[in-house]
């Protein structure tokens, strides 16, 4: 698994080959953890930084009266916790939406190996300032979108997450959210989900069927929430020859 | 007859019917007027996308209601139950 950890680093940053070599005498554990199970709970003191390599994941807080708030989502080659690995505590819950599967990388590992190799360190940056960049467009999203257009919103980010790890055919990706799962995303009620769902299907924008989403016509979705990708930082102008998009591991769903 | 502690918890809750554009097939609305002020909408959900068709849904909310993520009710009595509980506590 140091290979996906690699191409995942290298993605963002051109790595040494002695960075590489450090890479690989990580001692990794890959397990697999089923859908709908806590990862990691606010409060707990984050031990390993979890990068998952198959299925999807969420970021969440519950508030006193039981409603839930999903801020991030993690699909394929995302970092959960990177952000928090310094910090002493979570100050959220993280969990799986579908089945997943996730390696954990030791927190002591992840220090000494950024310390000795600058490359990684920032590398390391990068993932946390696109982390960054994307909840800021959350936040856009949320306070400044209609619900059809930050729905559609989420479904090109996705779309392009996706693609950017090999996980997308023919526009079509595995989209395991159920309908509460995407009004908790978005901040909507589920009666104003299945409404929006329903009307981007009728306008022949999408087409969602046993939890794989299609997008029929790409340019016409990203122009109706006109969606810019910039945020997501997928293509590194300095060293974009050398990136390699394709993600090891294969698709579970869809 | 009329003391203060009676006047202060009597809620009388109207319900009178309403159309409603919800940019969907849910038309069948319901307006709530609590001692004579709107404070709620009620739309019926008829579309085949709901997986509760026939329950009722809070359209919208005013006052205290404004802005409450709140089930979806499969009876207008207990949807109008909620509400006289939810604008009592207050």
């Amino acid at each position: 698994m140091q290979q996906a950890l690699t191409r995942k680093l290298e993605s963002f940053e051109p790595l040494s080959d002695q960075a590489r070599w450090a890479l690989n005498g990580l001692v990794l554990k890959v397990r697999q953890v089923g859908a709908r199970q806590d990862l990691i709970q606010e409060g707990d003191k984050p031990d390993n930084v979890l990068l998952i390599l198959d299925g999807f994941a969420c970021r969440y807080k519950v508030l006193p009266d039981g409603q839930r708030q999903i801020m991030a989502l993690l699909v394929p080659g995302d970092f959960c916790d990177l952000n928090v690995f310094i910090l002493d505590e979570m100050d959220h819950t993280i969990g799986t939406i579908s089945t997943c599967q996730i390696v954990d990388i030791p927190r002591q590992a992840i220090d000494d190996i950024a310390a000795h190799h600058p490359s990684i360190a920032r590398a390391f940056w990068w993932c946390s300032l696109v982390d960054g960049a994307v909840l800021r467009e959350w936040l856009v999203n949320m306070g400044a979108r209609a619900p059809d257009q930050r729905i559609s919103h989420l479904l090109c980010e996705l779309l392009m997450r996706l693609e950017a790890v090999g996980r997308v055919t023919d526009n079509s990706y595995a989209f395991p959210l159920t309908q509460t799962e995407i009004a908790e995303t978005m901040g909507l009620s589920d009666v104003h989900v299945n409404r929006t769902l329903r009307e981007l299907r009728a306008l022949g924008l999408i087409h969602l069927k046993r939890r794989v989403l299609t997008i029929l016509d790409v340019e016409r979705l990203k122009a109706f929430c006109s969606f810019t990708p910039n945020y997501l930082h997928l293509r590194s102008t300095r060293w974009g020859d050398r990136r390699d998009l394709s993600w090891p591991g294969r698709a579970q769903e869809g | 007859m009329s003391g203060r502690g009676n006047v202060e918890t009597l809620l009388v809750l109207q319900l009178q019917p309403i159309a409603v554009d919800t940019n969907s097939p849910d038309r069948e609305g319901m307006l709530v007027i609590a001692n004579g002020l709107l404070v709620a909408v009620l739309v019926r959900l008829e579309g085949p996308e709901h997986d509760d068709r026939g329950s009722w849904f809070m359209e919208a909310g005013f006052g205290r209601l404004q802005g409450q993520r709140v089930p979806t009710f499969p009876t207008l009595e207990e949807a109008t139950r909620w509400l006289r509980r939810h604008l009592k506590a207050a």
